[in-house]
């Protein structure tokens, strides 16, 4: 009855050593200390840790000393039965003790399993001192990113493109992840957009056309034919050519297209104003390559702007017919022949009877100490031109037509229809009698001497039958210059222009000089009329009270331009040719941009 | 240990007077190379970029989508398929005016110059979007690579320093001459003395996270916490020289200022290592990134 023990120790060279003694107990202690029978020199085993006793010839029981238990064949145990004949593997800490039997002997083969520490455990340099592991490998998040990026922001998109229904809703998106094509939010105008990337991008890498613009801006007028707009844009130079065949080789369309101008995904808010320098590629030497246009060049306002023409009456009409009109320039000074007399100046004095005259109506009729322009000139409602003069409205607080005064009811003659004064006039006439002198009133006796020539009874009855007569003499009064009508008008006579009677030349007042550009008295509340209308020191009627060119400048320059008002050629023109205010100017007033004293287009 | 002190200064003072010799003697790095050579074109490459960005007048605006915001996009777009070549041409060593280092120093400088190339392409309109995303990919790289020359300019004295002239085969046989020797002493020491101090024999010293590597901190030392519990025993009791513990105490501190270079060796070496993690991954990225980019600018075009 022996335990043979056998320990099993490595070299470095990785060699085994073994050692076998004999110990003739029928019990051995195990542990860390040294006086233990099988000595463990490991950390996890306890000084005192086991013992192993021989039951019988083949069985032998191992217990634990202390609370920390071992291992048989495994299993974590306190106390441990064991046939010799069947072995077991027990284990303490790092060690294993082998149990098995040769001859009477019991064999205890011990052996280290666990290397003594972490670190002495084998090490592959060049991986413990990098980062490898620490980090997911640079080779495996390369792909995991590039597959993620070109699947999320590439197949996606192209493949919900390519399945997308033909006939799609033209204002939900059928693109999935398109979204993150978008170089940039669209403008407010095409907001709705926003997410129906198809609706400008129609086919695949074919540039916008416009025929996706004109499916909604069916009414953008054109600018003009399009030959004559290609023979009209200046020819590129080498780096512009070359820049154009760079274009068409990618498939843009232009010059000219509507992108081209009309530029998007510039971010949310107004489209950006299109530059002065696409109208001036044209304009600016139009009639170096359009000889017979009859526009001027232009390229700034500020610094190359033909002077305004304004369409003026260079014909008065005749009666019952139209003025002449042609549009001639500022410079020329050219007069405006509206069939009308009226001094500007006289209206507008302040020590004249005109003005006295107002202050005597200020009361009744609001006028100030004199006459302003306000006063006669009433603006459109939307304040970007004025209301034609009215006669009954404007003049006739001062210019009045009355002719007779019936129980307080005061009779006046009938403006614009010169028959009907006429006519009321010799009516007047007819139905009345002479001033009836106050001698012929009364009971008093009367004389014969007062029948006599030139008496008071010879001139009153003298006149009472010629009295519907006096009728012609007051029609040609008031027809003449000095008259009720002629002060005003021009009149033709009887017989003139093979017309029976009394004729008025028409007036004409135009609303609109410059139908080429815009402009609005409303957006130049802040100046006074007279800054650019010189009125008080016009005497005639015919006298154009036209601001030019110059006048314009003292406040507005070209695009970009150190002007208190930098103007660009959208500010007073459209390129889409139409009746109304330009469309930056359109904004601007829904904006209510144009209230404050500087502004920029 | 006055003496260990003084032996370390002596050697970091001869380190560094090899250093210097060796700099002055051989060493001209890719950042110098060929007297900044590279640095000037780069330079010149962005004032050019630059002055025709202010000078040509794009309308409305500046803008990726212009005849010039096209050109900035193809030169970058080379530039940086040139710049990911590194990848492949620093696998072969060549001397000359091709040398990998005449390669390296062009790499980073006009990578740097891409910052400005790439940024001015954008017309400093930023999204949402796939464009953007190619952008900030393009920076991400641009800057990591920054941080790599930082640390490649400055770390490697300081990494000299730490090593003290050992190899990191040495470091590791130091730590297992130790673990070995404070296994033996811990021999003699009851149970719970035992486990605390096995736990730093059992703790891999080069376990951990990145992040641990990279800070230099490592809250759950064994060594520390063994030193600490051993430390209240032998802290107020005085040393006689029978204790055992007392034997282990100073291993244990002498494990710990092995286990303190060790970790600063890695937390340099990391820095030395980490951005490439970034850099690398984000620069093929970038390439999908710029694929999708291009790809659907034409697309829908």
């Amino acid at each position: 009855m022996a335990f043979l023990l056998r320990t099993i120790a490595m070299t470095v060279d990785g060699r085994e050593i073994v050692r076998d003694t004999r110990i003739e107990k029928p019990q051995i202690s195990v542990g860390r200390s040294a006086e233990r029978d099988i000595h463990l020199a490991d950390l996890a085993v306890e000084p005192d840790h086991a013992r192993i006793e021989q039951l019988d010839d083949r069985r032998i029981l191992v217990r634990s000393v202390g609370t920390l238990g071992f291992t048989s064949d495994g299993r974590a145990s306190q106390r441990s039965e064991i046939d010799s004949t069947s072995g077991a593997e027990l284990g303490f800490g790092g060690h294993k003790i082998t149990v098995g039997r040769e001859g009477d002997a019991i064999t205890l083969t011990v052996r280290r399993e666990s290397a003594l520490s972490d670190a002495a455990e084998e090490k592959d340099e060049a991986e413990v001192f990098s980062l490898k592991g620490k980090l997911p490998g640079k080779r495996p998040m390369a792909w995991l990113l590039l597959v993620a990026v070109l699947v999320a922001f590439l197949a996606v998109p192209i493949i919900s493109f390519s399945l997308r229904p033909a006939k799609a809703d033209p204002k939900t998106s059928h693109v999935v992840g398109d979204k993150a094509w978008s170089p940039g939010a669209l403008s407010d105008a095409h907001h709705a957009l926003e997410k129906n990337c198809t609706a400008c991008h129609v086919k695949p890498f074919e540039s916008v056309r416009d025929t996706s613009c004109k499916s909604c801006h069916a009414d953008a007028h054109d600018h003009a034919p399009a030959a004559r707009i290609a023979d009209a844009r200046e020819k590129p130079g080498i780096g512009g050519a070359f820049l154009q065949s760079v274009a068409h080789t990618f498939g843009k369309p232009g010059p000219g297209a509507c992108v081209d101008c009309h530029r998007e995904h510039d971010g949310a808010g107004r489209m950006a104003v299109t530059s002065q320098k696409f109208c001036a590629d044209c304009h600016g030497t139009l009639k170096s390559r359009l000889p017979d246009t009859k526009l001027g060049d232009v390229s700034d306002f500020g610094t190359a702007h033909p002077e305004f023409q304004p369409l003026v009456a260079v014909k008065a009409g005749l009666p019952g017919g139209h003025p002449t009109f042609e549009r001639i320039s500022l410079a020329s000074r050219p007069k405006d022949l509206t069939g009308l007399k009226f001094p500007h100046d006289l209206h507008l004095s302040k020590t004249n009877g005109v003005a006295k005259m107002a202050r005597t109506l200020a009361g009744e009729q609001g006028y100030g100490d004199a006459l302003a322009c306000k006063d006669c000139h009433t603006p459109t409602a939307d304040g970007a031109r004025f209301l034609p003069v009215d006669m009954e409205k404007d003049c006739q607080a001062c210019h009045s037509l009355a002719f007779d005064n019936i129980g307080g009811t005061v009779r006046t003659l009938r403006h614009g229809k010169p028959d009907q004064v006429v006519a009321e006039i010799r009516a007047f006439y007819r139905s009345t009698g002479p001033v009836a002198p106050l001698e012929l009133g009364g009971l008093g006796r009367r004389r014969p001497g007062q029948y006599a020539q030139g008496q008071v009874y010879s001139a009153y009855f003298g006149a009472v039958p010629v009295r519907p007569a006096r009728g012609e003499q007051a029609i040609a009064t008031a027809f003449s210059a000095k008259g009720v009508c002629g002060e005003c008008h021009s009149v033709s006579a009887p017989g003139a222009n093979g017309a029976k009677g009394w004729q008025v030349v028409p007036v004409h007042q135009t609303s609109r000089y410059m139908e080429k550009g815009w402009f609005s008295h409303a957006a130049h509340k802040t100046e006074k009329c007279e800054s650019c209308h010189n009125a008080p020191a016009s005497s005639s009627a015919s006298d154009l009270l036209l601001p030019d060119l110059k006048s314009c400048r003292t406040c507005h320059g070209g695009e970009g331009s150190n002007a208190k008002v930098a103007t660009g050629c959208a500010l007073c023109h459209n390129y889409h040719a139409e009746d109304g205010a330009p469309w930056l100017v359109k904004r601007k007033v829904a904006q209510g941009r144009f209230d404050t004293d500087r502004q920029h287009p | 240990m006055a003496t260990r002190v003084q032996s370390a200064r002596g050697q970091s003072a001869r380190g560094q007077t090899d250093r210097q010799t060796r700099q002055a003697a051989t060493h001209d790095g890719f950042l110098r190379h060929a007297n900044f050579k590279w640095l000037k074109i780069a330079t010149i490459l962005c004032l050019v970029v630059i002055a025709s960005y202010a000078m040509i007048d794009v309308t409305p605006r500046h803008n990726g989508g212009s005849w010039y915001g096209y050109t900035l996009g193809t030169v970058g777009v080379l530039l940086i398929l040139w710049l990911t070549a590194l990848g492949v041409r620093k696998r072969t060593m060549t001397p000359g005016r091709w040398s990998l280092k005449a390669w390296t120093s062009a790499h980073v400088y006009l990578g740097l110059s891409l910052i400005v190339i790439g940024t001015l392409h954008t017309g400093f309109q930023f999204g949402w979007n796939v464009h953007t995303l190619a952008w900030s990919l393009m920076m991400l790289v641009i800057l990591s690579g920054l941080f790599g020359i930082a640390v490649y300019a400055a770390l490697p004295s300081a990494l000299s320093n730490n090593r003290d002239e050992m190899t990191e085969a040495q470091m590791l046989e130091a730590l297992r001459a130790m673990d070995r020797q404070i296994h033996d002493a811990a021999q003699p020491l009851p149970r719970e003395m035992a486990e605390v101090v096995s736990r730093s024999l059992g703790q891999d010293a080069f376990g951990g996270s990145a992040w641990n590597r990279l800070t230099g901190h490592y809250p759950r030392c064994a060594t520390s916490a063994a030193l600490a519990r051993v430390r209240v025993t032998t802290g107020p009791q005085a040393d006689v020289g029978t204790d055992p513990l007392e034997k282990v105490d100073t291993l244990l501190e002498r494990k710990q200022a092995m286990l303190g270079r060790l970790r600063r060796h890695l937390r340099l070496r990391s820095m030395l290592e980490v951005w490439l993690y970034i850099h690398v991954p984000a620069t093929i990225a970038l390439l999908a990134a710029l694929t999708a980019h291009i790809v659907s600018v034409f697309f829908y075009w």
